[in-house]
Formats: structure tokens, sequence, C-alpha cells
């Protein structure tokens, strides 16, 4: 099987008219198309710096509150300045983008404006037809290292759809890097307790880089809505580099080529590498692997009666259990059960309260100290 | 519970007790009886008027019941215009041109009926019987005057949005709207950077710099957007439709008119900010700073206005972002309504008074095409009067569900876009049969632009076509209200609102619905619905999916597009004001950040800083204090 069509999607900056797009994210994703939704009220650099490392086919722009000719040809402009000719640039906002406007727009590298009245299902024809055919392997000579990257996790991905056997990579990953995997259940705050961690690490550190590989469950037999950018603002960033992938069928939280992927950006020089799971039932440990440094398990103060609690075998495994949305009133109640429950497992894990959705959260502030000390030489070896 | 648990609690209970006073009439003969003659005595005061055609007809239409039980239901269940529970209009008589002759003693039916009380009032009735559900309790009857006609008699109801460019060419406009206008009633829309607090010289946003609306980065810009009204004048209102960074603007709208006519001025303000965030993580988009911050700097805001600005509102509670993002018309009103609860519940807990906020609340509500718009406006005036008398304790004029109405912007089209002006009539055909306050009709070149003088025109003479020229709605109150079809569907609205109520409830109340993604995801997957039906047929739109004329060429159109001459100006005067001021705002800035800290009420650091430092320089310390949204998809 082929792999599917990745095209980001996005809304202008001061532009809040997201109801076309998100329409139009839904249809794509029914057709089988990937989407990384940017989100709206979005500047041309971040749409232009998500497009490159998503290594999307095409970037979709949804604009209605006017200076969409400028707009668009500035994301062609920058698309091109950083060797991404290949990414094509489409979009439409309904009457307000007119065909003299197309015409400009389209003289100046645009491909395709879909004016008001077009039917869904054009558009989706549209970007199967010419979005279809993959990229270059590598971008043009020279091209910058974000863009190498993200076109070799590409191949990646592209080998496990193709069902080719999957290259396995004996290189070990990079002394330096500390490779932090996120897990738990959904809803419980994993994307935006990230997002805080990234806010703080880049305000700490002045130079290191983080990547962050972010999982979104495919919908069966269809395409998947990958829209973790949307939400972490601070991650949209020069020195953090995102890709998001869908899990494309398999079960477990992660996506088939997760570990490859993951072992490449070990070894690609960034300081932090994090990894979010799907949100996951906790029966078992979605990082089967050695190259995760640090496990963090972020717990929903509502899980249930403590006796739930037996049950989550993460609790046995991760490194640090966050209770997160502890603004919440069962929040104490959560802290104390779950205390109890991992003192059975005589491990040094740590347990910490936040609040990820406050600023300035103290108990976020204490994960990112702990997740900065000098690494514990012990963590990776209390993994079995 | 939260309240909203308690208001649909509010609204079964009321409909029980209607049903049981139905039976009570049908059985109690006294009872039967008083009723009937009520009945005939408000019957016998209702003046008459004449036509131009010299036909004459009451100024008030009631059904032709005359069975007791029949009538404690229109009297209880729907009220008379102006009564509990307001179903039929907010007040006594709305639109009708002013008496000429008339034929009888209006007696207690006059629309100044000062202080006598009102004999109409059908909620009484429950009161001595003694039921709490019933009717405004005895103390309340006495406080309350009966609903005097407030402005909207003199003042027309059209209010037309409008902003675009720079302060001064927004300022042209209004007065080009103004001048055929007995009252000024200004509607502003403002432009991107403005809608999300971001300075006109920021990096990025210089292309979008009077488009769409007008920019706004200081209080000078302020001083120019209005120049030459007289804000203090008593049939002058602002309408200033922004939402995230609401106080900071509402603040220098106070700072420019202080600059302008002195301190006094301030409790002379008479306006409107929509400042309703929650509607803006539901729909609209623009929150900036995230919900729990946004909503303290609003009911800071809002407590100030509450008590030093009697004729402010403080918030416009919208359902039309709601809508025209593609819910139903059902998860519109529920939505909006939850919200102004939720609201509510705010003030309430910050100590005001019920019947000092209340009067301040206002809506404003979307009229679309779908059926629903025959009645989902009267029914929510219903659900809010009911709500806020019996779960909020609030009298009379805090019971009021006042409205602005826009027609839908969404259900205008580009294909043969003169079939527009079709839709925008029908739609303000039923807005003004819901009994809508104030109304915004759009232009029929909505589909591409912020509209041109040429179609403005035409949306404006659509409403006094409507309302003076023809017979419709001047001669006589609830012409159209009341058909059996229009209760069929009040019947199946409030239903469904009641079931989103409960849904909402079941979430943790509005706060934590919003924190599911419940109303955002309900609407996206409505409106997906929408488009899904409309290119698969279901919902026939005319010139694109049904008749569609293959040939058509877009038209030409007189784009409003900002020249980047005037963009650069904008820039260049910000530069120089921030130079300017360079010196005071830093403290200015510096005691807003100290007060946000706390948990004071910061609005009066707010209007200081407003008077000295920009939009964006607000803004960004603002947010380094309480940080920044974090959208939901
Ligand atoms: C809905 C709407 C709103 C809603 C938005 C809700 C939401 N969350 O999206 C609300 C009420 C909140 C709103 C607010 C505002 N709006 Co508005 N809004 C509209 C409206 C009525 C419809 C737009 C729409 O969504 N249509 C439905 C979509 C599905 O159909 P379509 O637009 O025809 O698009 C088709 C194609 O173009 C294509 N398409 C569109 N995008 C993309 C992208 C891709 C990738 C692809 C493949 C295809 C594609 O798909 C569609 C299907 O065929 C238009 C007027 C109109 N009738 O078009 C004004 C309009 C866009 N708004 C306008 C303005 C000015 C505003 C405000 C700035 C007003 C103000 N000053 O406060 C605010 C700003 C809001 C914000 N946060 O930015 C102006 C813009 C004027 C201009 N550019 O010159 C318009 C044109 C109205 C007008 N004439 O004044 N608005
Ligand atoms: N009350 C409260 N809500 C929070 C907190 N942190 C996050 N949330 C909210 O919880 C919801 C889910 O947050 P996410 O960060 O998307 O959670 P997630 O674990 O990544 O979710 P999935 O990836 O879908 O499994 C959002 O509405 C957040 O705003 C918190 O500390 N308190
Ligand atoms: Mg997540």
């Amino acid at each position: 099987m082929a792999s599917p069509i990745r095209v980001l999607t996005a809304v202008p900056i001061c532009d809040g008219h997201d109801s076309a797009i998100n329409t139009i994210n839904l249809e794509f994703i029914r057709h089988g198309i990937e989407v990384v939704y940017l989100g709206y009220h979005r500047y041309v650099q971040d749409m232009v710096r998500a497009a490159i490392q998503e290594d999307v086919r095409a970037v979709g722009i949804s604009s209605y509150n006017g200076g969409h000719v400028e707009f668009f040809v500035e994301v062609v402009k920058q698309l091109r300045k950083r060797g991404a000719d290949d990414i094509a640039v489409f979009g439409g906002g309904g009457g307000t983008i007119t065909h003299d406007d197309q015409r400009v727009m389209q003289k100046r590298g645009v491909d395709k404006i879909f004016f008001a009245g077009t039917s869904l299902t054009g558009m989706v024809d549209w970007v199967h037809q010419r979005y279809g055919k993959q990229h270059k392997a590598s971008g043009r000579n020279g091209a910058p290292a974000d863009m190498q990257l993200a076109r070799k996790l590409t191949q990646i991905e592209d080998s496990y759809a193709n069902g080719k056997a999957p290259r396995k990579s004996a290189m070990k990953k990079s002394g330096n890097t500390r490779v932090i995997g996120f897990t738990g259940p959904g809803g419980a705050g994993k994307t935006t307790l990230i997002d805080e961690l990234v806010l703080r690490l880049l305000h700490r550190e002045a130079q290191s880089r983080i990547a962050i590989l972010s999982h979104d469950p495919s919908v069966v037999g269809e395409g998947a809505l990958l829209g973790d950018r949307a939400t972490m603002i601070n991650s949209q960033h020069d020195r953090v580099f995102m890709r998001s992938m869908a899990t494309r069928g398999q079960a477990g939280g992660l996506s088939p080529a997760t570990e490859d992927c993951l072992l490449l950006l070990s070894q690609s020089g960034f300081d932090y590498v994090i990894i979010e799971t799907v949100g996951t039932g906790q029966e078992a440990m979605p990082f089967q692997t050695k190259l995760v440094d640090q496990t963090v398990l972020v717990m929903n103060p509502d899980y249930g009666a403590r006796l739930q609690l037996q049950k989550i075998v993460m609790l046995d495994l991760a490194d640090i259990v966050v209770v997160n949305k502890s603004d919440q009133e069962r929040a104490k109640t959560a802290m104390s059960e779950i205390e109890r429950r991992i003192e059975q497992n005589e491990r040094p894990q740590k347990l910490i309260s936040t609040v990820a959705k406050r600023h300035r959260d103290v108990g976020v502030d204490q994960l990112c100290d702990l997740l900065t000390q000098p690494k514990p030489a012990a963590a990776a070896s209390a993994k079995r | 519970m939260s309240k909203l648990g308690r208001v649909v609690e509010a609204v079964d209970k009321y409909n029980n007790f209607v049903e049981n006073e139905v039976k009570r009439a049908r059985t109690d003969k006294k009872f039967g009886q008083q009723m009937v003659d009520r009945w005939n005595q408000i019957k016998a005061n209702i003046p008459v008027g004449t036509a131009p055609t010299g036909l004459k007809l009451p100024r008030l239409a009631l059904p032709e019941i005359d069975e007791a039980g029949d009538i404690t239901r229109y009297l209880l269940a729907d009220g008379l215009p102006g009564e509990f529970p307001f179903l039929n209009g907010a007040y006594r008589e709305m639109y009708l041109e002013p008496m000429q002759n008339p034929t009888i003693e209006t007696g207690t039916y006059e629309k100044n009926g000062h202080g006598k009380k009102s004999k109409l009032n059908g909620s009484k009735n429950g009161a001595s019987n003694g039921t709490v559900a019933a009717g405004v309790s005895p103390a309340q009857d006495k406080a309350e005057q009966p609903t005097r006609l407030p402005l909207q008699q003199a003042e027309e109801p059209t209010r037309l949005f409008s902003g675009l460019m720079l302060a001064e060419d927004t300022n042209e406009r209004f007065h080009f709207l103004g001048a055929h206008q007995r009252s000024k009633r200004l509607s502003t829309a403002f432009d991107g950077p403005t809608l999300y607090g971001i300075d006109s010289d920021a990096d990025g946003v210089f292309g979008k710099i009077g488009e769409g609306g007008v920019a706004v980065d200081t209080v000078e810009d302020m001083i120019r957007l209005y120049d030459g009204f007289d804000l203090g004048s008593p049939d002058f209102s602002a309408s200033m439709t922004i939402s995230g960074p609401a106080p900071i603007i509402m603040a220098m709208y106070i700072a420019a008119a202080k600059r302008r006519f002195g301190p006094d001025i301030v409790p002379k303000l008479r306006g409107t900010i929509q400042a309703d965030i929650f509607k803006e993580v539901q729909a609209q988009n623009e929150t900036i700073f995230p919900v729990e911050a946004s909503l303290r700097f609003l009911t800071d805001m809002m407590e100030y206005t509450t008590r030093n600005m009697p004729r402010w509102y403080p918030v416009s509670i919208s359902g039309y972002h709601i809508g025209e993002a593609g819910s139903t018309p059902v998860q519109q009103a529920a939505y909006t309504l939850s919200n102004g609860f939720a609201y509510a519940e705010m003030m309430a807990a910050r100590g005001l008074e019920v019947n000092d906020f209340g009067p301040r609340l206002s809506f404003f509500l979307d009229c679309g095409l779908d059926v629903e718009y025959i009645a989902l406006t009267r029914v929510s005036r219903r659900i809010w009067a009911i709500g806020m008398r019996d779960a909020f304790g609030a009298g009379h004029k805090a019971q009021m569900f006042k409205v602005h109405t826009q027609t839908s912007g969404r259900s205008l089209v580009a294909a043969e876009f003169k079939n527009n002006l079709t839709r925008t009539a029908a739609e303000l055909m039923l807005s003004y049969m819901n009994g809508t306050n104030s109304c915004h009709s759009n232009s029929a070149d909505e589909p591409f632009t912020t509209p041109s003088e040429e179609w403005i025109r035409l949306a404006a003479h659509g409403q006094a076509i409507l309302l003076d020229e023809s017979g419709i709605f001047k001669h006589t109150m609830n012409m159209l209200s009341g058909s059996p079809g229009m209760k069929a569907v009040e019947r199946a609205v409030e239903a469904a609102i009641l079931e989103e109520f409960r849904e909402i409830e079941r979430l943790g109340g509005v706060m934590g619905a919003v924190e599911n993604r419940y109303q955002r995801s309900q609407i996206q997957t409505a409106a997906h619905r929408y488009e899904q039906q409309i290119y698969s047929g279901v919902r026939p739109i005319i010139a694109l999916n049904k008749y569609r004329n293959e040939n058509e060429d877009l038209p030409e159109f007189e784009l409003a597009r900002t020249p980047r001459s005037k963009q650069q100006l904008q820039v260049d005067r910000l530069k120089k004001f921030k130079a300017k001021n360079a010196k005071k705002a830093e403290p200015a800035l510096e005691k807003l950040a100290a007060v946000v800290e706390t948990d004071e009420n910061c609005f009066p650091a707010l209007m200081e800083a407003a008077e000295v430092c920009s939009l964006g320089q607000i803004g960004e310390t603002l947010q380094e204090v309480v940080g920044r949204f974090r959208p939901m998809v």
C-alpha cells in the first residue's frame, strides 16, 4: 500500500475563520489523507517551518480576513528560499479571493485557489491527483538540515507503509541526547505538559534544540487528523523540530515506524527528543525500546476507584508519574492513592502534581527540573 | 448542580405550573371566571389605530380564544408582549408607529404607563396563588414598574456593522450611515490585528492592517474613530465588536471619551462591547489569554461598568458566531443561553446583585433560513426569563432578554449574488417576527468584501421597507405571532435546547463542556454536515446547486482593500505615539502587571495604561503575567 498523502492546513495570522478548513480537514481524512493541522491565526514562518518538518506534499491555506495575495505568495517564497520548492501551496477563501487575485497568485507560484461554490469532492480529487506523487528522496542539494531530516523520516514511514523490510539500523543513539517518553490516558494533558516543558527548556537553555515526535490515531480505514501543532503554541519555534505521526493502524499508541524514526532523531544532534503516545490504556508499556531514557506517565485524577490503579502496569514501569489537572477536586486523593500504589514498587520513581494549563505552574517547573538533571545512570538500566 | 441544571429544572417546573393552572382554570369556576374577566379587560383596553387606507386595527393582536384554560395558557406560557415570560416580546410595543388618533382611552395600556400597575400582568395570578414558580413575587410586583417602552420607539432598530481601513475612514462611513437616522447607533468592526490584540507595527501583520475592519492601536485612534459624535448624548450609542482584548479596548474608549469630554462623561457613556469570551473559545477564535484569565479580565470590566456606567452593556452574549461557524439553530440558542447563565453565575459569585447586572446583559443572535428561526429568538427570550427569575431570583428588568439580530452571512453565496437580497429580506422578516430589539441586515456583496456603500444602502433600505413602508409591523404588535406552525416550532425548539442544557450539565456545566471541546466539536460536526448537504443537494441553494447558471462570471466589485500607504500611515502613527509616551508607558505597564498578580479588580489600572500605552503593549504585558491562550482544534 502506498503511503497516505500528507498535507498541512492552516489559517493565516489575524484570521480565525476556521469553519471552512475544519470541514475540509474532515473531508480529507475521510478520503485517506493525513492532515497536519496547524490551526488558525498562524504566521507565514510557522506554516513554512511546519510544512518542511512534517514533509507534507502541499500546504492548504484558508484565508478570509484579507491580505491573501501577500500571504500566500510569502509562503511560496519562504518555502522556495528554504529549498522546499516541491511543496505546493493551494487554498481558498470563499468569495474573498477574486479571479484577478488568483491570477496574480498563480503567477507567483501558488498552485490552486478554490473559489466559493467548489464541491468538497472537487478538492479531495484535486489533492489525490495533484499531490499523489511522492517527493524526491531529498530536497535540493544543500537543503537545510531540517529538511534533510524530514525527508529521511518520510522514507522510513514510507518503507513501512510499502511493507518493505524495515531497515533496522544498528547505530546507537548519541550519548548527549536525552530521550523522554510521555504516555498516559487520553486527554490527561500530555500535549499541554510537553508544550509547557518546551517553553521552559527554550527559556532556560539558550542553545538547546528539541525534537518532538507526536502521535495521533488514524481513523479506521481512513486518514488522520494530526492536530497537536495547533495546541502546542510554544513548540512552533526554530529550535524545535516537530513531527506528527499517524498510527496507521497499529495498536498501542505508536506507529510501526516510530522506533526507527526515534532512533534517527536521537542521532541527529538534539539535546532532547520528546515522544508522546496516543492516549492509551495503560496495560502495557508502549516504549519497548532502550532508546527512551526516561518515561513519564501522565495521569488524570479522574481514574475512578482506587482498584483501577492496580491494573495500571505503567505505574510500575514509569520513571516519573505526573498527576496533572491538580486544579480538580479529586487531585489530592489521587496523589495519595498513587503514592501508596507506587511505594509497593520499591523503585526510585518520582511523583509530581501539576496543573499544565496554568501559566508558570510550579509543578511543571519541578518536572522540568527533574528532566534536566544530569542523566540518572540508573534510569535506563532500571527498565526491564 | 451548576446553575444551568437549576435552569432546566425551573423551565420544566414552570411548564408544569402552567399546565396545572390551565387545569385549575377549567375546574375551579371562580378562578376560571377571573381569568376570563381579565382577558376581556385586556382586550377592552387595547387601543385601536388606523392604517393609511382607513382600516382600523387593534394595536395588539391576541388569539381568538374565550375558554378559561386557553386564556390561562396564553397569559402564563407566552405572556403578553412586555410581560413574563416574554415569548412575544421584551416590550409591550415594538416597531409600532406612534398613535395618531387613539379611538379609546388607552388606560394602563399606554406605552408610558408611568407607575401605574399593569393590569396585564399575567403572572400576578400565580403569585396570589402562593406558588413560587408563578409570576413575580408580590414584593417584586410592587417594586417593578410596568414595562415601559424605552427608547426603542424613538430609535430605529437598524444598526449596521462597519469598519474599514483607518479610524478616519470608518468615521466617514459612520457619518454616512448616520446621516439618515434620527439616532446615532454605531456598530464598529475592527481589523484582524486589533481583534487579536496585536499592534500594527508587529512583524507579519502589515498586510492585515485595516482589512475587514478598522485598525485601532491607541487612544488617539479611538478619538479619531468617533470624532464628531457626541458620546454623552442620550441618543448616541457605540457598539464595539471585539472580545479577546475587549477590556483593553473598553479602557481605551473611556480614555478617549475623557480626553474629549472630561472625566464626567464616564457615567453617561452608552453602548455595548461584545466581550463574550465563551463564544470566542467555542466559535469565533479570538481568545488571546487563557480562558480563566480572559474571564477574570471580563468580569473585572463588567463589575466596573455595572457600578460606574449604568448605560453600558459590558457583554453581548453572542450566538451569531456560533451559528455562522456552522452550528444548528438549536445549538446556537443552547450554547448562547448557557453561556449567558454562566456569566450571570460568575457575576453573582462576585457579590453583584442580579438586579444590577442582569439588565446590563444583552444578546446577539443569528437569523438564517432554517425553519427553527421562525421562533428561535422567542424561545430564547422565554428560557432566559424563566431561568433568570427562578434560578437567579431576578426581577422584571433582569429577566428581559434584549437581543440584537444579524441576518446570516453564511446563507449568502457568491453564485448569482443578487439573490442575496431576497435571502436577507426573508431573514429580516423572521428577525422582526421574533421581536428583535435591533438588527443588522447583511449586504448582498457579503461573500466578497467588506460591503460597499451601494449594497449597504440596499441592506439598510430593506429594513426600512419592512418597518416603515410596509404595514406588516407598524400597526399591530403580535401581527404574526402565535400561529399554529410557530407554536409547533417553539415547542420542538425549546425541548431540544433543554436537551442540550442537560448534556452540558452532564459535562460539568459550561466550563467543563468547553474543556471537553464539547461545543466546538458539536459545531464542527454540524458545519461539516451542512456543507455536505449543500454538495449532495439535500439543501437546495438557488443558483448554487439548483437552477445554476453555468455561464455565470464572477461579478466585478468595488473591493474595500486598504492601500499600502494607509497601512504605513497607521504604523507611523503608532511609532510616534510609542515614542511620545515611552516614559509614561513603562510605569503604567508595571503597575498593571502588579495589579494583575493580585486578586484586585484590574480594570482601573487598565484604564490608566490605556491613556499612554498601545493595545499591543498592554496585551503583551498581560500575557507575560497570565500566559497565552492555547487554542483548541
Ligand atoms: C462564517 C463567517 C464568519 C464566522 C466564522 C466562524 C468560524 N469559526 O469560521 C464569524 C461570524 C465568527 C466571522 C467573523 C468575522 N468575519 Co466573517 N465571515 C463568515 C462568512 C459568512 C462565511 C465564511 C465561511 O466559512 N463559509 C463557508 C465555507 C465552507 O465556504 P466558502 O467560504 O464559500 O469556501 C469555499 C471555498 O473557497 C473552499 N475553501 C475555503 N478555504 C479553503 C481552504 C482550502 C485548503 C481548500 C482546498 C478550499 C478552501 O471551500 C469552500 C467550499 O467550496 C463570510 C461571508 C461569506 N458569505 O462568505 C464572512 C467574511 C469572510 N467575514 C468577514 C469579516 C470581516 C469578519 C470579521 C473580521 C468581522 C469583524 N471585524 O469582527 C470577523 C473575524 C473573525 C476572525 N476570528 O477572524 C469578511 C471578510 C472581508 C474581506 N476579507 O474583505 C466576510 C467576507 C464578510 C464580509 N463581507 O464582510 N465570520
Ligand atoms: N483542568 C485542567 N485541564 C487541563 C490541564 N492540563 C490540560 N488540560 C486540558 O485537558 C485537555 C486535554 O489536554 P491535552 O494536553 O490535549 O491532553 P493529551 O493527554 O495530550 O490528550 P490526547 O493526546 O488526546 O490523549 C485540554 O482541554 C486541556 O486544556 C490541567 O492542568 N487542568
Ligand atoms: Mg495529546
